[in-house]
């Protein structure tokens, strides 16, 4: 108990440092929302500058962060200049749709690295594990956007699957399992290309840290009492192999709001990723600070689920926590 | 001894491959920014060795190439014009490994250009832009995980073995790290650097960078790599035997992490070379005509190139053995290290 | 009256959409018309000629992200002015084909003698989108709130005059007074793109200083009633737009139907350029508009229900400029040693002569474009000057021009020839180029090439667009850059302030107080006077002018010019891609869906 209050404080302090540094950053960066008005020949730079000083972009930084703070004790986060309208209500609803995306995404890409991972640690230096290294390197250099533009071209040629977006236009009218049904089709070709691209990191990872225990001792005397190839794989060695890899799934949960923001943009998916990109572009500050904000839970929360199953899985740990 | 067998054979591999980037200019027939602009997206020239009349010439030869009438980039063989590919000719001035100054060239075009991968939209060749774009972008590849490992190992290994307080911090400035919106201090340092900077260096300056505040992810893998080993008998025994920290590290705790950085590099690098399409596309990365493959990438991201201009990701397929290499080598490295070895030697010393 | 493109930058003014076949509109009240819901006989219809199309059904379009607002007042981006251009509409309207003003809500209007006053007579009997009836009000309520500086509007600057705001009087119910400071040259074009608002919406929350924070897309369904051809109906945040017809809009065609004939206008949002090409071809969106040469020839090539259309070149012009910005403390002695190459209009003018324009043409256009040499495009037909040379490239001539202005050349170390200067200094300099812009990058690419040859080494720089801003307007930390801008409107007011010397997108050498050099000083003065001259003779001597003198001095020097490129399927009727904005949904509301091809749900 005290161990979660300790980790909440670390959050919170964490919280504290991540907002103050992006304000720095985002002020250290040149130019500001509203100049792009200074090149619409329509606007006088009075305009320009009376809105500057209307949305307090001229008051200095410590004021504007406070100010800041005050707007999320409103559930605000600050203001979007773009779209006219508070940050706190625009990330929420997007990023329902990227998580529905991404969370997808995510455990489709682990049940698929583990079995290949293992089998490719197994068959290390034979054929399979090969074939699956030469596809993990190719995969490796395909842009993430020549890979969703390459699906997408699919798609249309086909005509199996919509390009992009995330429903149909009736979608409101149809019944619920026409709905379900929908999504799926939608999501089907984003989540292709979320797991491809998720892939070769990970499957490289669970070969190594397979093939690392593969060799160990315990494993061939298990071998030589002639338990089954199977349970070998998946009851001792993947266990025994567990520690890198939890990390690495900590990764994979604190990625789930930052990890798509490319492909959710190609594929028209109405996610945190069109609007975070175009914030950045835009220094829509307040957008980006708050987008931050929002995948530093996520990071702080994949961390912290990291460290308590490494914790809670190896008995060496817990053990040599007791003793110390 | 197999896998040390292994070991060298990828080594053997990837010093070719490097040792061909290296000396691009040895290779690539042509000057990697030199225009041709009545040649825009020139599809990869065919070798002949029998002409149109059935004759076979020992020498290799292209045909010339004629764009068709009203078209902006459609072509046809010309067959009665044959140009033959001469080897070892002086052509383009380049500095081999950067300080040499050399005009030979392995190989070119007696009468024109001969473009083994095609040409780009501005009409220069393809294969020479290859070659030339590999080495910035292996080097920026090698310096960026270079130095994302370096710093992560160190404080993975440090968090993880002394634990407490100290483990406690550094994961949270690794959170920290992880957490914060890099790409405008990214924005910031190139406004604050002058026009006069080259603008490769301060490609080079941006990876330098990116690579600098990357560490948080391999520390938190080093880091849970050292936990578990830090608490294996053997390690345990060997602390119980009087062996100090420094002893313990080196000789117990440093190799278990091998798997994770080789594997982490075998990796980074290729994801460096990567991250320059995002870097461009953001005015970081390296600019116009310099070549890289970041650059050459990146223009496999339009359509209009993916449906039009197959050979474009002739580069891309080129990178693979590469990065295939790197993926082999860590692997091969690994099954060479077999760390339970040394645990058996330990425990019987 | 003009816009900068770069990148996905079009911020958009104009309004609207309106006649298809270039001649004056017709007016006429229209009698009773079964087929016309809630018609009363008091109601001045516009009637349109054109091709007759059916009622129903629904045209999808993408766009390239959700429109920040619904609101007029505020929208200072491209996509909520596409947007809003189809919910309201203008008093006097620039008809997008013709380039030429005509009636709108206005249904006449007259100019006193001395061109200060306009009479305007509004159209009888009109309603808003809400079902309530226009009136005399909303109008001078509509300029009291453009005009109100606490309002910030984009649209005020526009309406000061002569250094003054124009004043508005009601003469009687439909008629209206505006009283000028000082005669407008471009006359009646003024009032094209001011949304007429309903005042028996807005006067609460403009009384209470919240006009600002309503309509926006989520809640200006009950906030907000227009004049244009649709409605708000639905918003789906990230998704699309969804408009209805506007059930009372004040336009029929000439069987007197009343218009727009399509039931439903969806804006899907599609972030990604190749994505909107894609969802083109797999049928999903109706038309496509703002697409570059590649992915134009991409579809020209796979046609089958749908036909591309090149219309033409437009109003963009893109341009190579030098820093001739004056000396300040924070200038570095770099900068102000090339500065005076920059300044040297010998130098500049071997730049021109040493560009190859037909090669951009054809490299980055695909030959879709055509090369300029001032900032009249070939798509403007009234004010391009005649008499303006178009030279070839010319090396020598390049060559030449750089020997007079003292400049010499040495052998380098690579056996290529290096410039040097007067004072011996080799000539380098950087090029800025907006990273996100693929067109201008190439640009970028092919000048650096063309100068290489003649002995200059150029850097090209490419930065975020904000970064390149900031550079190019705020810390004036550059040397030479290659931008674009976008004139809205065919008239030479809308590129008034790049050419005035004071004018803020006077690129080379923004905000002037005092011209910094005689031939500036003399563009001022022509485009003062064509300003305030009467006749379009008088304003088209004055403007040619000041073309020549640009040409002359090459403080810009002009590279090309894009065509607009449009796509539609063979199911759209009245469909017909003009060069001003908006290019493909000008006359949106005369679009139909032919022979009962509905757009099924997809």
């Amino acid at each position: 108990m005290s161990y979660l209050l300790r980790r909440f404080g670390h959050a919170v302090f964490l919280l504290i440092g991540v907002s103050i540094l992006a304000f720095v950053f985002t002020a250290l960066a040149p130019g500001n929302y509203f100049d792009e008005m200074r090149l619409n020949p329509q606007i006088s730079p009075e305009t320009v500058a009376a809105l500057r000083t209307q949305y307090q972009l001229d008051r200095p930084l410590p004021l504007r962060y406070f100010s800041w703070l005050k707007s999320i004790l409103h559930g605000d986060m600050g203001f979007s200049f773009a779209n006219d309208s508070a940050v706190a209500p625009l990330l929420i609803a997007r990023s329902r749709n990227t998580l529905l995306l991404t969370i997808t995404a995510t455990l489709v890409a682990w049940a698929l690295a583990l079995p290949l991972g293992i089998y490719s640690a197994e068959r290390s230096g034979h054929l399979p594990d090969r074939l699956l290294s030469g596809a993990t390197a190719a995969l490796l250099v395909i842009p993430d956007l020549a890979l969703v533009l390459g699906l997408l071209v699919l798609a249309v040629k086909t005509g199996w699957f919509p390009a992009g977006g995330m429903a149909s236009l009736d979608f409101e009218k149809l019944s619920i399992p026409a709905r379900v049904r929908d999504l799926t089709f939608h999501m089907f070709l984003p989540v292709v290309a979320l797991v491809l691209s998720a892939l070769p990191l990970l499957m490289r990872h669970v070969r190594a840290a397979v093939l690392e225990v593969l060799a160990a001792p315990f494993l061939l005397a298990a071998k030589g009492h002639g338990i089954p190839r199977r349970t070998l794989l998946y009851r001792y060695a993947l266990p025994a192999a567990a520690h890198p890899l939890i990390s690495l799934f900590g990764f994979s949960i604190g990625a789930l709001l930052s990890g798509s923001l490319l492909i959710e943009v190609v594929m028209s998916w109405p996610g945190l990723g069109p609007l975070l990109l175009e914030s950045i572009l835009a220094r829509d500050l307040y957008v980006v600070i708050g987008g931050v904000l929002f995948s530093t839970m996520f990071l702080v929360a994949g961390n912290f689920l990291a460290d308590i199953l490494l914790y809670w899985c190896d008995p060496r740990i817990r053990a040599g926590n007791k003793s110390r | 001894m197999k896998p040390r067998h292994a070991v060298s054979r990828w080594v053997t591999v990837l010093v070719i491959l490097h040792g061909i980037v290296a000396c691009a200019g040895f290779f690539a027939p042509y000057d990697p920014v030199e225009q041709n602009r009545n040649n825009p997206y020139l599809p990869p020239m065919r070798l002949h060795f029998v002409d149109a009349q059935g004759h076979f010439h020992a020498r290799p030869f292209v045909y010339a190439v004629k764009l068709r009438e009203d078209t902006f980039d459609q072509y046809e063989d010309d067959s009665r014009q044959p140009n033959p590919v001469r080897f070892f000719v002086n052509g383009s001035r380049y500095y081999l490994l950067g300080f040499l100054p050399s005009r030979l060239h392995l190989f070119a075009g007696e009468k024109n250009r001969v473009c083994l991968m095609g040409s780009d939209g501005y009409g220069r060749d393809q294969f020479s832009r290859f070659l030339f774009g590999g080495q910035i972008s292996l080097l920026a590849g090698f310096m960026g995980a270079g130095l994302t490992l370096l710093i992560g190992w160190c404080i993975g290994i440090i968090a993880g073995y002394y634990g407490g307080f100290l483990d406690d911090l550094l994961m949270r400035v690794a959170e920290l790290f992880m957490a914060l919106p890099w790409l405008y201090l990214l924005f910031a340092i190139r406004a604050f650097l002058p026009l006069s900077v080259s603008p490769t260096k301060a490609f080079l300056l941006i990876v330098g960078v990116l690579g600098g505040v990357g560490w948080a992810r391999p520390a938190r893998l080093v880091r849970s790599v050292v936990l578990s080993a830090k608490e294996r008998d053997f390690v345990r025994a060997a602390r119980g035997f009087g062996a100090n920290d420094l002893y313990l590290m080196r000789r117990h705790i440093l190799p278990e992490t091998a798997s994770v950085i080789w594997t982490q590099l075998a990796i980074l690098i290729p994801q460096f070379v990567m991250a320059e399409m995002t870097l461009s596309f953001l005015g970081l990365g390296v600019p116009e005509p310099a070549p890289s493959w970041g650059n050459l990438l990146s223009s496999l991201q339009q359509y209009s190139v993916l449906v039009s201009y197959w050979w474009m990701y002739l580069p891309a397929l080129l990178m693979v053995p590469f990065f295939l290499g790197y993926l082999r080598f860590a692997s091969s490295l690994q099954e060479h290290g077999e760390p339970y070895k040394m645990e058996g030697g330990v425990l019987r010393g | 009256m003009k816009k900068c493109v770069f990148q996905s930058l079009r911020s958009g003014i104009r309004v609207g959409a309106l006649l298809s076949v270039p001649f004056l509109a017709q007016i006429f009240i229209s009698s009773a018309h079964p087929s016309s819901p809630q018609k009363n006989s008091d109601e001045e219809l516009l009637a349109l000629p054109g091709e007759l199309g059916r009622s129903g059904g629904r045209l999808v379009v993408s766009l390239r992200g959700e429109p920040k607002t619904l609101n007029p007042l505020i929208a200072t981006d491209a996509r909520s002015r596409e947007v809003i251009g189809v919910m309201q509409a203008d008093l006097v309207h620039i008809n997008r084909a013709t380039q030429l003003t005509e009636p709108a809500l206005a249904k006449s209007w007259k100019v006193s003698s001395d061109g200060l006053q306009y009479t305007l007579v509004l159209r009888s009997g009109i309603k808003f989108s809400d079902g309530q009836p226009l009136a005399a009000d909303d109008v001078l309520f509509s300029f009291r709130v453009y005009l109100d500086e606490n309002v910030h509007a984009p649209q005020r600057d526009l309406l000061i005059v002569g250094g003054k705001p124009i004043a508005v009087r009601k003469q009687d119910e439909h008629t209206l007074l505006f009283q000028l400071a000082k005669p407008y040259g471009a006359g009646e074009r003024l009032f094209d793109g001011l949304a007429i608002l309903p005042k028996h919406l807005l006067e609460k929350p403009y009384q209470e200083g919240k006009l600002a924070q309503i309509a926006t897309l989520s809640t200006a369904l009950n906030q907000w009633a227009g004049l244009g051809p649709f409605r708000l109906k639905e918003y789906v945040a990230g998704q699309r737009l969804v408009l209805e017809r506007n059930p009372y809009y004040w336009k029929s065609d000439s069987s007197g139907k009343r218009l727009p004939y399509l039931d439903e206008l969806v804006f899907l949002f599609v972030p990604n350029a190749d994505a909107q090409v894609l969802k083109f071809q797999s049928g999903e969106t109706d038309i496509i508009s703002q697409l570059g040469a590649e992915n134009f020839s991409v579809l020209s090539r796979q046609m089958k229900s749908y036909a591309m259309a090149d219309a033409g070149p437009g109003l963009e012009y893109n341009f190579l400029f030098f820093n001739l910005n004056g000396d300040t403390e924070k200038t570095s002695p770099e900068l102000r040693r090339k500065q005076k190459w920059f300044r040297d209009v010998k130098f500049r003018q071997a730049v021109s002569a040493g560009v190859d324009r037909a090669a951009i043409v054809r490299l980055v256009y695909q030959g879709r474009g055509a090369a300029i040499w001032g900032l009249v495009t070939p798509g403007n037909h009234r004010w391009g000057d005649e008499k303006l040379e178009h030279p070839q490239r010319s090396v020598e001539k390049a060559r030449e021009l750089l020997k007079q202005a003292g400049f010499s050349w040495r052998q380098g170390p690579d056996g290529d020839q290096a410039l040097r200067d007067p004072e011996g200094n080799a000539v380098e300099f950087s090029i800025l180029t907006s990273s996100s812009n693929a067109d201008r990058s190439k640009m970028a690419t092919l000048l650096q090439d063309d100068l290489k040859q003649l002995g200059m080494r150029v850097q090209i720089v490419p930065l975020e667009f904000r970064s390149l801003l900031d550079r190019v307007t705020q810390t004036k930390d550059f040397e030479a850059c290659v931008m674009g801008i976008a004139s809205f409107d065919a008239d030479p007011n809308s590129d008034v302030n790049v050419l005035l010397s004071g004018g803020a997108t006077h690129l080379w050498n923004p905000s002037q107080a005092h011209p910094a050099s005689p031939w500036e000083a003399e563009i001022d003065r022509l485009m003062q006077e064509q300003l305030s001259a009467r006749t379009f003779e008088q304003r088209k001597k004055l403007y040619n002018r000041a073309q020549e003198i640009l040409a002359e001095n090459q403080p810009m020097i002009f590279l090309a010019s894009p065509d607009i490129l449009v796509g539609a399927k063979n199911t759209i009727g009245n469909f017909r891609a003009v060069i001003l904005e908006p290019y493909a949904l000008w006359n949106v509301e005369q679009l139909y869906i032919k022979n009962g091809t509905e757009n099924v749900a997809r």
